[in-house]
């Protein structure tokens, strides 16, 4: 170096280079705009010490609330919900809270991983909470990854490739749906546990078969005065729960009319139960019998003609099987029978029974009779999104059984698994596991190292939610078409990569039919070539001239919705002429109790691992950390005992905790732990009651998982639960005793 | 015995924070607990401290039951938190200092570099709602990396409770000083009052008469909880149903 060379030119050089090296490793496909600077260049909105905020949506559930995510020097600190956004007016539930447990999880899958099925993607491990739990590293690069997808694209039929998929309507599904539509490839199969125990399909198709059209309802619980729901459990996990509880906290509180009642018939009070004013323990499987006995006592109220569908039953033989005591019915009927703004929901157990298909048309009739369709207070259509035309029915449990046979018989070849984890949210004996033998090559996309990625072949980790570019639908929740939009709010913090722009470079790689369905530089062209048509639209938040400025604005507020009240009004004409049969469900397998599987509120089938979620108490037990059976008190059984429960499909052992709400014929098991991989905070959690479900369906194809009966057997061993309550009891056990 | 109603507030007492939660409409979701512990770096304990009571929430939600089956009701869920106590239980009886009452936000403060972890102010709560730092919990890597830079995060023998999210308080204090105003209602919130999907938790001045916590605090069915025992508490109920 014979040049003068003075210090201040070293430090600029010096700097150049620093900043130089930043940018470029902040210039990945999914990042390509946000830039990174390092912090000698900050850009003018991002001081020392100030925060950056970025609206972007939730990926816990699939409703698609609407999130502001807090930033500082490139770390997510906070998320709260996107006051603009129509489904979440700014709220959101634990898991949205919890959601940066997921992004700073100590066991994300870290890069593209070619391993044996069923070897770990993380150490083995004797506690938990400690730092030295090593994950599998990466073994191949993102180059071998994308060619490995790519030759599983060429290499096969068409018809031999499948995707299965989370139940977000999102861009990856649209971008695998025009793959779909110009390949030949299979159309992408979209499930979840959430709407299975739901029995989200039974809704839909009762609804197709009332009102003539099989779409998702909305019930105006807010503006109702009278709310009967049979098992929905809609301040939990139920369809969209943020946006529900607005519409419970309108019912109660609303200032220009009475404080609205609420009550809830099912065999165990959930948490939506216990904020009902009547809660009615009713025999499970009797929910049709009962919905038609209160369409009957309303419609003789109200006089005339007794439509045909309540005609086949007898309020008193209804009440003696139901042990719901007549004078109830009638009380409830009244409500029904006058201008009082019932409303009745439909959901959860009541519809995942053998008969679920007529409870859901039996007590959607009920809001015929209180004349309530399309009114304030009543049953609407939800909106269609944005860009949404049809329906997207999420595949039922039934769907899902065609689904693992087609695996089984070897008619896939290939397997793409991204957004859901089959391996544990479907019954264990529906096969799942088992059947991804009959698959050649199993691809899975998960960011986490679940069950479902520990079986496949391939793991080529997408993105966080935080992390990645999407949009996606809103199913229902609001009154306005919503497209909830995200945008990464940090650089991704591992070797990840955009699941859109691996299967956009393997379909170039690919060529063919497959390079010309997918014609994209990147996820953002992609995402853009798909928001742009709403600039064309009138009616929206905001419009812009080019897309360039639309997308900023998207980004800005995310995403786009309409103004104006998109719900479908439910056509009537023949909704009470229709024969409902009043039979009692039938019960699957052997034993006295009647199994009651809920979803755990928090944990729901991807919580588990994050240990905030783990340690916040169950809302009417206030077990943290573990799984728990609920049973009647009067059994003989005493809290902690370790229990064996057995059904015809399987069995678990789990402590028993003795609840005061339940009846003394029903056992309840929370599903959301249960977990064999997904990190150290899940595994060798609890149980999962989906292991004791049988293969028992109800005529819309949904699973009848409440329709099982169980036997319980003693173990003689105590394994005490962690409650936040006093572990005295809820009896007063203990008390004056030494603790 | 102070009674509540015979406490006429003086002039220092201005600048008092105050809030007002609805049981009615709560539906015990646990967003508030999970928000709380977002914003305040709050330690996760794990299965077997928490199965002795060693978990750090801040905030709680309560529920009894009442009645025997079928008859059997549980009460409305109670959200249940620092009270921000106008005469603490808490306060009088640090050797220490730690657990102070603030002149400025009439807050009660807890200076955890001053705590020496006698346990005396958690022995003498009767909301019982201070917990205790029994260990250093870990926090794996890369967890730390949502750590709020705003809250101080605590160790091993140190005392914590709910502040009020007091590091919100100070930031919308220096906002609008900054901009030559006051601090306007609703301009900020507490985590768990912005998070609560039902807006069953209000946060706000209860020296403003105008401010909506005041308007709802005067409302007839607001409780405070054991205010017969004279702590002044900010908190004010709706009991449901």
């Amino acid at each position: 170096m014979s040049q003068q060379f003075s210090r201040r030119d070293f430090l600029k050089l010096a700097g150049v280079g620093a900043a130089t090296t930043a940018i470029l490793t902040g210039c990945g496909p999914a990042s390509r705009y946000v830039k990174r600077e390092p912090y000698m260049q900050m850009p003018e909105y991002n001081y020392n010490g100030q925060s950056t905020y970025y609206a972007t949506t939730c990926r816990e559930c699939a409703a698609g609330c609407g999130l502001i995510v807090r930033t500082m020097q490139g770390r997510a600190l906070k998320t709260e919900g996107n006051a603009n956004n129509p489904l979440n007016l700014g709220k959101t539930c634990a898991r949205g809270q919890a959601t940066l447990q997921g992004l700073y999880n100590p066991n994300r899958v870290q890069g593209p991983i070619k391993h044996g099925r069923g070897e770990r993607l993380y150490d083995t491990f004797s506690n938990p909470y400690n730092d030295d739990i090593k994950n599998a590293p990466s073994n191949m690069s993102w180059d071998e990854a994308t060619q490995a997808v790519a030759d599983a694209l060429k290499n096969n039929k068409p018809d031999e490739i499948a995707f299965l998929m989370g139940m977000a309507p999102d861009h990856l599904f649209d971008l695998v749906t025009d793959l779909a539509n110009a390949t030949g490839i299979n159309a992408p199969v979209r499930f979840g546990a959430l709407p299975m125990f739901e029995a989200r399909a039974t809704l839909t198709k009762a609804a197709g078969n009332l009102f003539g059209e099989a779409r998702l309802p909305f019930f105006d619980v807010g503006g109702a005065q009278v709310v009967l729901s049979f098992g929905a459990n809609f301040l939990e996990t139920w369809i969209s729960p943020v946006s529900y509880t607005r519409g419970f906290a309108g019912l109660r509180e609303a200032q220009s009319k009475q404080r609205g009642k609420f009550i809830q018939l099912e065999a165990r009070m959930s948490s939506t139960a216990a904020k009902a004013d009547e809660w009615i323990p009713l025999r499970p499987g009797t929910e049709a019998l009962v919905a038609l006995a209160i369409g009957r006592l309303a419609s003789e109220l109200k006089g005339g003609p007794m439509p045909r569908a309540f005609a086949s039953v007898d309020p008193l033989d209804a009440a003696s099987r139901s042990g719901v005591k007549l004078a109830t019915l009638q009380y409830i009927a009244g409500f029904f029978a006058g201008a009082n703004g019932a409303l009745a929901i439909p959901g959860g157990s009541a519809l995942g029974q053998s008969n679920g298909l007529t409870v859901a048309e039996a007590v959607l009739a009920l809001n015929a009779v209180a004349d309530n369709f399309g009114k304030p207070g009543g049953v609407y259509f939800s909106p269609f999104a944005p860009n949404q035309t049809t329906y997207q029915s999420p595949a039922s449990a039934k769907e899902m059984q065609d689904f693992i046979q087609k695996m089984a018989d070897g008619k896939f070849k290939v397997l793409f698994v991204h957004g859901v984890n089959p391996v544990f949210e479907l019954p264990a004996s529906l096969g799942f596991k088992e059947a991804l033998k009959g698959v050649g090559q199993v691809i899975s996309f998960a960011i986490f190292p679940d069950e479902t990625a520990t079986e496949s072949d391939y793991v080529f980790p997408d993105h966080h939610g935080l992390e990645s570019w999407w949009y996606q639908r809103v199913a229902t929740g609001s009154n306005q078409p919503v497209l909830s939009g995200a945008q990464p709010v940090v650089s991704p913090y591992y070797d990840t990569r955009a699941t859109v722009d691996v299967l956009i470079a393997a379909a170039q790689l690919a060529g063919g039919a497959f390079a010309t369905a997918l014609p994209f530089k990147d996820e953002v062209e992609f995402l853009q070539s798909k928001i742009a048509p709403l600039m064309a639209e009138t009616d929206g938040l905001f419009s812009a001239p080019e897309i360039n400025t639309f997308m900023a604005y998207f980004q800005q507020y995310g995403g786009w919705w309409k103004a104006s009240d998109g719900r479908g009004v439910p056509g009537t004409a023949d909704v009470l002429s229709r024969n409902l049969d009043a039979a009692e469900a039938e019960f699957a397998g052997e034993g006295e109790f009647f199994l009651f599987p809920f979803v755990s509120p928090a944990l729901a089938e991807a919580g588990a691992n994050k240990p905030w979620l783990q340690e916040l108490p169950d809302s009417t037990t206030t077990v943290m950390w573990n799984s728990w059976v609920e049973t009647a008190r009067e059994l003989g059984l005493e809290d902690d005992d370790v229990v064996k429960i057995v059904s015809d499909a399987g069995e678990l052992e789990v402590p028993v905790y003795r609840y005061p709400a339940i009846r003394p014929d029903t056992i309840a098991i929370p599903f959301g732990q249960g977990h064999t991989a997904y990190g150290r905070y899940a595994e060798k959690r609890g149980a999962n009651p989906a292991d004791l479900l049988i293969p028992h369906f109800n005529e819309a194809g949904d699973l009848a998982f409440a329709g099982v009966k169980v036997k319980i057997e003693k173990t003689g061993r105590k394994q005490p639960l962690s409650r936040l309550e006093s572990i005295m009891g809820v009896y007063g056990v203990g008390l004056g005793e030494e603790q | 015995m102070i009674r509540p109603d015979e406490v006429k507030m003086s002039a220092e007492e201005t600048g008092k924070w105050g809030m007002v939660i609805d049981q009615d409409i709560c539906t015990g979701c646990q967003a508030c607990v999970a928000a709380c512990a977002m914003e305040n770096n709050i330690s996760f304990v794990g299965e077997v401290d928490a199965g002795y009571g060693r978990s750090m929430h801040w905030i709680r939600i309560e529920r009894f039951w009442e009645g025997e089956y079928p008859e059997v009701k549980m009460t409305s869920n109670q959200p249940m938190l620092c009270q921000q106590c106008g005469h603490a239980n808490c306060e009088p009886v640090c050797p220490a200092f730690a657990t102070v009452h603030s002149q400025a936000e009439q807050l009660n403060l807890q200076i955890y570099n001053r705590c020496v972890g006698t346990r005396y102010c958690a022995n003498n709560c009767p909301y019982q709602v201070r917990s205790f730092n029994w260990r250093d919990y870990a926090r794996p890597e890369p967890l730390s990396n949502q750590l709020n830079p705003d809250v101080t995060v605590r160790r091993r023998g140190v005392m914590e409770k709910c502040t009020f999210c007091i590091q919100r308080i100070h930031k919308a204090q220096d906002k609008a000083k900054s901009e030559g105003r006051e601090v306007m209602d609703g301009e900020f919130t507490t985590a768990c009052a912005q998070a609560c999907p039902a807006n069953a938790i209000v946060f706000g001045r209860v020296d403003d008469p105008e401010s909506l916590v005041s308007q709802l605090a005067r409302r007839s069915h607001g409780v405070k909880h054991l205010e017969e025992l004279g702590t002044l508490p900010n908190v004010t109920y709706f009991k449901g149903g």
